[in-house]
């Protein structure tokens, strides 16, 4: 499964539109999540509306927080989009397999079966989450609350049983060419992240577009080597399988 | 028809379950939370406690937990009852039926009943939690709301929503009672997270102020148990535990079984010591009683004399 979880405070104001940019994640099998973060001053209207298109292109959700509860609803957020990907999933299956609309039409016995598979699926399923942070100059405050909330994120990945890992991306990048720049590389040791944005300089573009499209490419990268790699923890069990649990851990 | 409920259902309401056929009539609200609506709920003669779901899948793997639990103990009478669903003004809303619980959350009872009860409750609430543990559960959700007391400091568990089987990530918690957050360990679900959060639930319960503030002031990476120890170490009722929340706090326990014994010697070591510090030191009013005897004696001396 894969997220790519934006994290701005404002609009996007260079490139290509970030809802296109989110509806192409998502084609990918990318979901997209945006947190609005803000001090007293608020978001403005314009900025609201962004926020939710982008998850709504992205097949993702999106909440407007103040930093204190950044940890806190990235967490859940996470969560929450891990778990309706495999209801999702789960459902379609249901639909196939018995004619029904979803786990709601099945009685309570049958019900409670397939809920176990989801509640295994979510616990097991690899799992990888890419940051997206705006770095503009209004972001500056609010740096110290990201980062607590990546190492916060990092720290429950890697309680999970399936494979996770989170990276980090801040735009705009260096050059006016780099639409965003990778801070760091997959990785699921809550206690190795250090400080992440100690060398960016906080410019007044705002490339959201362009940057999510970077990283979606960074998953196509990343993500083909890594599945090569030799697998260290047995994934999901699907000897078992009756179709139910066939083909969509990535 | 959708199946998500957020909306209140107002008391007096009727639901009638839509696979079992049974009816529960809704008498008031108890509590709201994360995942859903707590009602006191009649049907028949007999009173019980119904949820009403958010989410249904949500609510589906709390009702499995609890029907897990119910059948791995099998020697007290289950307490969950019924799963269903209901069809409200157009909407389906998932519930479940359990045992009310006549309680009152934790940090309510010490507030009513006074601090001195939070050994024994400590006490039963440390065994309750072992004999989770034992079944290969970690309750997780471990804080005031979700531990109901009854009569003479008995403890019941409600909210299931944070139940995790070990060795998988903790499923639900809450910030303040996280050993995550406190950096003082991992997400994943043993004994010692919840023997972490029992400790932080005490000094919640007896100095919630204090704690609130800290956790306001502190900087992320400063967070660690030693902030909390230092506010252990300053009240006067934490103080007595203090060695046993030292171990708590940084996971030195085996599991809960072994917390809980520590607790209970700690309990009696505490009360032996305020017998012993009475021992010579009258009590104040008892002072007063031998002062007026005094008098008494004096005064009864002075009669005899001058008669
Ligand atoms: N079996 C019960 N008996 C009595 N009160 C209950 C019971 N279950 C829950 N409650 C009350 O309802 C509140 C909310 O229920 P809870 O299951 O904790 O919901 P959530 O998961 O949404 O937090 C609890 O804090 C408690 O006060
Ligand atoms: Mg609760």
């Amino acid at each position: 499964m894969r997220q790519i979880l934006l994290i701005t405070d404002g609009c996007s104001n260079v490139g290509d539109s970030p809802a296109i940019a989110a509806s192409i994640a998502q084609a990918e099998g990318i979901s997209v999540n945006v947190v609005g973060i803000v001090d007293e001053g608020g978001i403005g209207e314009q900025g609201a509306l962004e926020i939710a298109e982008i998850a709504r292109a992205g097949g993702g959700m999106s909440r407007i927080v103040s930093p204190a509860l950044l940890s806190r609803t990235v967490q859940m957020m996470t969560r929450q989009t891990v778990q309706g990907t495999i209801r999702g999933e789960v459902n379609r299956e249901l639909r196939q397999l018995f004619g029904v609309e979803s786990a709601a039409e099945l009685p309570p016995d049958k019900r409670a079966e397939i809920v176990r598979v989801m509640e295994d699926l979510g616990e097991t399923a690899e799992l990888r989450v890419a940051l997206l942070i705006d770095a503009s100059a209004s972001m500056k405050p609010k740096m110290r609350a990201v980062e607590e909330a990546v190492r916060d994120l990092a720290l429950s990945l890697q309680a999970r049983r399936g494979e996770s890992a989170v990276a980090v991306f801040h735009f705009p990048g260096e050059r006016s060419h780099e639409a965003c720049l990778l801070d760091l590389d997959w990785t699921d040791r809550a206690d190795r992240i250090g400080p992440i944005f100690g060398r960016i300089s906080m410019k007044g573009t705002t490339p959201t577009g362009p940057a999510l499209l970077r990283v979606v490419e960074f998953f196509r990268e990343t993500c083909g080597k890594l599945e090569t790699e030799p697998q260290h923890t047995a994934p999901a069990r699907r000897d078992d399988t009756d179709g139910m649990r066939s083909d969509y851990v990535v | 028809m959708t199946t998500s409920s957020d909306a209140r259902v107002p008391a007096g309401t009727v639901l009638r379950g839509k696979w079992n056929g049974r009816s529960y009539r809704l008498e008031r609200m108890l509590g709201i939370g994360a995942n859903g609506q707590v009602y006191m709920a009649v049907s028949g003669l007999r009173t019980y406690a119904l949820k009403i779901g958010m989410q249904l899948e949500d609510l589906q793997a709390e009702a499995n937990v609890l029907a897990s639990l119910d059948g791995r103990e099998r020697k007290r009478p289950p307490f969950l009852l019924d799963v269903d669903d209901a069809e409200w003004q157009g909407r389906l809303l998932p519930f479940y039926v359990m045992q009310y619980v006549p309680g009152v959350p934790v940090k309510t009872y010490l507030a009513e009943h006074g601090g001195a009860w939070y050994g024994v409750v400590g006490y039963r609430l440390l065994n309750r939690l072992s004999e989770l543990h034992a079944a290969g559960w970690v309750f997780g959700d471990v804080k005031s709301d979700n531990i109901l007391v009854t009569d003479y400091g008995r403890v019941s568990l409600v909210d299931y929503g944070g139940m995790t089987a070990m060795g998988r990530s903790v499923r639900q918690f809450t910030e303040v009672y996280d050993r995550g957050y406190w950096s003082a360990g991992s997400r994943t679900a043993d004994p010692s997270y919840d023997v972490f959060s029992v400790a932080v639930l005490w000094i919640h319960a007896l100095d919630g102020k204090r704690l609130l503030h800290m956790t306001k002031m502190l900087l992320p990476q400063n967070r660690h148990p030693r902030e909390l120890m230092a506010l252990v170490r300053s009240h006067a009722e934490l103080k007595k535990m203090e060695n046993w929340m030292e171990l708590a706090l940084y996971g030195k326990f085996k599991d809960a079984r072994e917390a809980s014994a520590h607790w209970r010697d700690r309990m009696r070591a505490a009360a032996e010591e305020a017998v012993h510090n009475s021992r010579g030191k009258v009590p104040g009013w008892m002072a007063g009683l031998f002062a007026a005897s005094l008098l008494l004696c004096v005064s009864a001396a002075a009669f005899w004399l001058l008669q």
